[in-house]
């Protein structure tokens, strides 16, 4: 049986080009403009096999994007949850420099250090980190008193301590967190490689695009989906195997 | 050793009426000793001033070598990523292994030590919270309502083993229950409102021990004592 997250995005995806199909026959659109059923199926046929790959390029980049953004807005957040001037420094620069859009900054990355892949791995790490670091941060300062109190009143607590019992105790939040931001990680890959790079299912659709051919486009959308869909079915059964591991119910 | 608070005075920052207002109790000698009160009138705020929980009063607290004092309370709960046993153990000293056996037996825990924390009813909860601050380092430790949610056989059984365990330590027992304080508490602290002077008044209790006899006559006056004087 399919994942739900796979069923929601067929779901989607089948409205999607049912809504084009419509929007074609109705107006008499030409197969220029939107090419009919198939068409867009023989281009399933001839173009599958690579954007196959390309999509499981993209993934990888942004599989790693995301670790590391996870790995940063951790160690970034367990300074910032300070109370002295580091930690406030870090909140406030993190509060402030999320509100930038960091797409904007990505050519400027492209000119430095090339279009290659660590362009893309750093876009798409710093597109999924504001939100994880603001995330992380709002968990790891929040006092858990009922069960701190107790270290804190016998002299046992230490940051190690700290981190973990608050972490344990928002498991099913930060969970939840580094599931959604998965498809900002993704997301932020496709944007490196629609905008510069030379490989991955970005630069595949910016091919499409220039040759206005929305059937590739319709079928690099369909593995996108896909690709995406078990990511996040896989991060989500990460999380709830951690969780029914560590007896915790959903309930919370 | 003594406990003492002087001229105690305390208001809640959003409050329009003080908690406390030139409030003074002492607890002359080690035993346990109990904090009545009706409900709302600082009963918890008062224990966490007294264990240094709790800022922002005015007044004095003299602890002279009462150096650890612990609070415990029926809120807390032990962190839920190992079974109750492991935490226990992760934080008593060593020399206290012996000791956290007769209390996980005396207390009725034994068969609950593997589990989970969220796994335990309320009172096993407060029991489990009970057992590891009792095999800490302590001089005086604050009581609130830590036998909340355990059937009453159980409740007698722990106080008069605590009572057994540490006859040199001081306790302050937060509880509900007249009966309860009159019975087991050497002296009783009755806490009232800040309108009343004093805002505390000394009762004494029956003090009750294990293998004693209870005056029934000393319980019926401690009580009526305690329900007169809130």
């Amino acid at each position: 049986m399919l994942h739900k997250r796979i069923w929601q995005f067929l779901l989607i995806y089948i409205l999607g080009l049912g809504f084009l199909f419509g929007l074609k026959y109705l107006l008499g659109l030409s197969d220029y403009v939107i090419p009919g059923p198939m068409e867009i199926y023989q281009t399933a046929r001839y173009n599958s096999g690579r954007y196959l790959v390309d999509t499981a390029n993209t993934l990888s980049v942004a599989f790693v994007g995301h670790l590391l953004a996870i790995l940063l807005a951790s160690l970034i957040s367990i300074i910032g949850r300070l109370p002295n001037l580091a930690g406030a420094m870090i909140k406030t620069a993190a509060y402030n420099l999320q509100a930038y859009p960091i797409v904007a900054v990505a050519p400027i990355i492209f000119i430095l250090l090339g279009d290659g892949l660590t362009s893309r791995l750093l876009i798409a790490a710093m597109i999924c980190y504001f939100p994880l670091l603001l995330s992380f941060i709002g968990i790891l300062t929040t006092p858990v008193p009922d069960i701190e109190h107790f270290y804190i009143t016998t002299k046992r607590m230490r940051w190690q301590l700290e981190v973990k019992i608050r972490a344990f105790e928002n498991i099913t939040k930060l969970t939840t967190v580094i599931a959604g931001s998965a498809t900002l990680a993704m997301v932020g890959t496709i944007i490196a490689e629609f905008i510069g790079a030379d490989a991955g299912i970005g630069y595949s659709l910016r091919i499409s695009l220039y040759q206005s051919d929305i059937g590739k486009v319709l079928v690099a959308l369909f593995f996108i989906g896909i690709f995406n869909s078990l990511y996040l079915a896989t991060l989500e059964g990460v999380g709830y195997f951690i969780q029914k591991k560590l007896g915790i119910s959903r309930e919370g | 050793m003594l406990l003492q608070c002087s001229e105690l005075s305390f208001q809640f920052p959003q409050a329009e009426n003080p908690l406390f207002s030139g409030l003074n109790c002492q607890l002359p000698s080690p035993g346990f000793h109990g904090l009545f009160g009706l409900s709302g009138v600082g009963k918890s705020t008062l224990a966490k001033i007294i264990a240094g929980d709790l800022n922002g009063f005015s007044g004095k607290v003299s602890r002279d070598d009462l150096n650890a004092v612990l609070y415990s309370s029926n809120l807390e709960r032990l962190p839920g990523w190992s079974s109750v046993v492991d935490h226990i153990a992760k934080v008593i000293p060593s020399d206290r292994r012996s000791g956290m056996a007769e209390l996980v037996e005396s207390f009725g825990l034994r068969d609950y030590l593997d589990s989970r924390f969220s796994q335990l009813s309320l009172g096993q909860k407060n029991r489990a919270n009970l057992t590891r601050y009792l095999l800490q380092d302590f001089d005086l430790l604050v009581m609130d309502e830590s036998l909340a949610n355990v059937d009453e056989a159980t409740r007698e059984l722990i106080i008069l083993k605590i009572k057994e365990l540490f006859p040199d330590k001081y306790f302050l027992y937060i509880s509900h229950s007249v009966q309860e304080v009159s019975k087991f508490c050497d002296t009783i602290l009755v806490l009232r409102t800040f309108e009343k002077t004093p805002q505390i008044i000394d009762v004494a209790g029956c003090n009750y021990r294990q293998g004693g006899k209870l005056d029934k006559k000393c319980l019926e006056q401690t009580m009526l004592e305690i329900v007169n004087a809130s």
